[in-house]
C-alpha cells in the first residue's frame, strides 16, 4: 500500500513536470476560451438579424435564446471532449513507458515493492492527472457557459462532464497498455485508429437499434458482436434534450406540407446516443478493468 | 552462518531458440563477505545480479535471496542494487529520488530526514537543484550508489559501480566498500576492474559465455607471483574466439 502511494505520488509530481502534458493543457484551455469567446462574438453579432419562418412567422425570441445557447452549449461540450481526448494520449504515453523503458524500472523493481503495488500507484497517478485536468477545463468551459448561459442544461452537463471525463479514461487506459507493449508514439497510433473503430462502431450500432439499418439479419448480429467487443463511450442526456429543443424551435417556424408526416420527436432523437443506461456503465467498468489488467499483466512479466 | 545468496545450478535464456546467457551457475555470499563476479562482455555477468535482485525470472535452478525467492518484494527489503548505466524518473530531483526510494523501502519521515541529506552529501550531490534528464553520467551512477545504500542493505550488489567515475568517486566507493565489509555487509561485485576487484574482494568467480571458469578465494584463484588480470585474460583467451586481429585500414602504412 505505501510502495503504490509513493508511486502514485512521485508519478504525480513527474506529470506536473512534464512539458507535453502543460502543452496540451495550454491548448485545452486556450482553445476552449476562444471557442467560448468566437461563439459569443458570433452570436452578438447576428442576434440582431431576424429569423423568419417560411410564411414569415417570426419565432419566440425566448425560444431563439435558448437555441443559441443549446447550440453554443453542444460546441463547448465537443471541445471538452476533443481536449480529454488529447490529455488521455498524452498521459497514457508518457505515465508508465518511460520508467519501463529506461533504467528508472530497474531501480524501482529492486526495491521492496511488488509489481501489483507499482501499477496500482501508476494507474492512479494516471486517473489523478486525468480528472484534474480535464477537470479545469470543464470549470473553464463552465465560465464561459456562465456568460452565454447553459440552455437550462445545468445538471445534465456536469454528468456530461463526467462521462467525457470516463470516456477519456478508457482511452488513457488503452494507450497505457499498449505502451508497455511497445512503442509508445506506435501505442498512440494503435489506440486512436482502434477508438476511432469502436466509434464507427457504436454509432452503427445506434443506428441499427433506431431502424435505420433496415432488417437485415446478418448486418444485425455482426453489429451485435462488434459493439460488444469495443468500449462503449458513456454519454448523458445533453445532446438528446439539445437535439429536440433545435427542432421544437424549427418545427414551430414552418408547417410540414400537406399530405407529408412530419417525424415525431422521439424519431428526430433516435439516431443521437441518450444516456448510458446501468449496463453500459458496467461495460465502461468492466473494460476500464479489463485495460487495468493488461497493464499489470504487462508490468508483471516485463523482465528490466 | 546463513548466506545472504545461494545461487544453485543457475540457468537463463531470454528466448527459447538463444543460447544460454548463464549456464550452470553457483555460488553462495555470506555477511560480510565481497564477492567479485568477473567476465568478458555478454559473459552474463548482469544477468546474474539481476537475476538476484528480483528483475528477472531465473530458468532453471536456484537462487535465494535472504532465504526466500528474490521475486518476493519482502526478500529485497535489505537489499541496495545499484544497476550498471542507472536511470531514475527523469523529471525529479536527486532529493525526490532518494525520498522515493526512501518510500519504497519503507522508511519513517524522522529517518528519511536524517538519512536523505547525508546519503546525498557521500554522493556529492547536497547542492545539485537540477532534474535528473540534466544528470551527466557520472553524477547518475552517484545517485545509483547512493539511493542503493539509503536502507542500509544487508547485501549491496554494485553492477560497474566506478565505470562513470571520476579517480575521487572510485576511491570512495572503494572506501564505502570497506566499510560497509567491516559492519558486516556482504558485496556482490561485477566490474571489468579487475585491480579494484582485487583490492576489495575475498572471493571471486571468473565467468564466460554464461560458465563459471574459476571460482575461489583470491588467494586460491590468484596464485602467489601473478596478479589477477593474468589469471583472467588467460582463461578468457582459452574460452572464447579472440579479436585481436586490428582492421587492414589502420594496419597499412601505405595509406596513411
Amino acid at each position: 500500500m505505501n510502495g503504490a502511494v509513493a508511486v502514485a505520488r512521485y508519478t504525480l509530481v513527474e506529470l506536473s513536470r512534464r512539458r507535453i502534458l502543460l502543452v496540451f493543457f495550454i491548448i485545452g484551455a486556450l482553445g476552449i476560451a476562444l471557442i467560448g469567446i468566437g461563439l459569443k462574438v458570433f452570436s452578438s453579432a447576428f442576434s440582431s438579424v431576424v429569423i423568419t419562418g417560411p410564411n414569415g412567422q417570426a419565432p419566440d425570441p425566448a425560444k431563439l435564446q435558448r437555441a443559441f445557447e443549446l447550440g453554443f452549449v453542444n460546441d463547448l461540450i465537443g471541445a471538452l471532449g476533443f481536449f480529454a481526448l488529447l490529455i488521455a494520449f498524452g498521459i497514457g504515453m508518457t505515465v508508465i513507458y518511460h520508467d519501463l523503458d529506461s533504467g528508472a524500472a530497474i531501480s524501482i523493481f529492486s526495491k521492496p515493492v511488488s509489481r501489483a503495488a507499482f501499477t496500482v500507484g501508476k494507474l492512479a497517478a494516471a486517473i489523478v492527472a486525468m480528472i484534474a485536468i480535464v477537470g479545469v477545463l470543464s470549470v473553464e468551459a463552465r465560465l464561459l457557459m456562465l456568460l452565454f448561459g447553459t440552455g437550462g442544461l445545468g445538471v445534465a452537463l456536469w454528468v456530461e462532464t463526467v462521462a467525457q471525463v470516463a470516456n477519456a479514461v478508457t482511452v488513457m487506459l488503452l494507450v497505457m497498455a499498449l505502451s508497455t507493449w511497445m512503442n509508445n508514439i506506435v501505442a498512440a497510433i494503435v489506440a486512436f485508429v482502434y477508438n476511432g473503430v469502436a466509434g464507427v462502431v457504436v454509432v452503427l450500432h445506434s443506428q441499427l437499434i433506431a431502424g435505420f439499418l433496415g432488417d437485415n439479419q446478418i448486418l444485425k448480429i455482426g453489429l451485435n458482436i462488434a459493439y460488444w467487443i469495443v468500449p462503449h463511450p458513456l454519454s448523458s442526456d445533453v445532446r438528446r434534450q439539445i437535439a429536440l429543443a433545435q427542432y421544437e424551435l424549427f418545427s414551430s417556424l414552418s408547417e410540414p406540407p400537406p399530405g407529408s408526416r412530419a417525424p415525431t420527436p422521439e424519431q428526430i432523437v433516435s439516431g443521437i446516443p441518450g444516456a448510458s443506461g446501468p449496463g453500459e456503465i458496467l461495460w465502461w467498468a468492466f473494460v476500464v478493468f479489463l485495460f487495468a489488467c493488461l497493464v499489470y499483466y504487462a508490468v508483471r512479466r516485463r523482465q528490466v | 552462518m546463513a548466506a545472504v545468496v545461494s545461487v544453485e545450478g543457475l540457468r537463463k535464456r531470454y528466448r527459447r531458440r538463444d543460447p544460454w546467457a548463464v549456464d550452470g551457475v553457483s555460488f553462495a555470499l555470506e555477511p560480510g563477505q565481497a564477492f567479485g563476479l568477473l567476465g568478458p562482455n555478454g559473459a552474463g555477468k548482469s544477468t546474474v545480479v539481476k537475476i538476484i535482485a528480483g528483475l528477472l525470472h531465473p530458468g532453471e535452478g536456484r537462487v535465494q535471496l535472504f532465504g526466500s525467492d528474490p521475486g518476493n518484494p519482502a526478500a529485497r527489503k535489505d537489499l541496495g542494487f545499484a544497476p550498471e548505466d542507472p536511470d531514475f524518473p527523469k523529471f525529479l530531483r536527486a532529493p525526490e529520488v532518494l525520498d522515493y526510494f526512501a518510500s519504497l523501502l519503507g522508511l519513517d519521515q524522522t529517518e528519511r530526514k536524517r538519512r536523505i541529506p547525508e546519503t546525498l552529501a557521500f554522493a556529492g550531490l547536497e547542492k545539485e537543484r537540477r532534474q535528473i534528464r540534466q544528470f551527466s553520467k557520472g553524477m547518475k551512477q552517484r545517485l545509483g550508489i547512493a539511493q542503493a545504500i539509503l536502507g542500509r542493505p544487508k547485501l549491496l550488489i554494485l553492477d560497474e559501480p566506478t565505470a562513470d567515475l571520476d579517480p575521487l568517486g572510485r576511491r570512495d566507493v572503494r572506501a564505502l566498500i570497506d566499510q560497509l565489509k567491516t559492519s558486516g555487509v556482504a558485496i556482490l561485485l561485477n566490474s571489468h576492474l579487475l585491480s579494484e576487484v582485487e583490492l576489495v574482494c575475498d572471493t571471486v568467480a571468473i565467468l564466460a559465455k554464461g560458465r563459471v571458469l574459476k571460482e575461489g578465494t583470491m588467494a586460491e584463484v590468484v596464485p602467489e607471483g601473478r596478479n589477477l588480470e593474468d589469471v583472467f585474460v588467460e582463461l578468457v583467451q582459452a574460452n572464447q574466439p579472440q579479436h585481436d586481429q586490428l582492421p587492414s585500414f589502420i594496419t597499412d602504412k601505405d595509406k596513411l
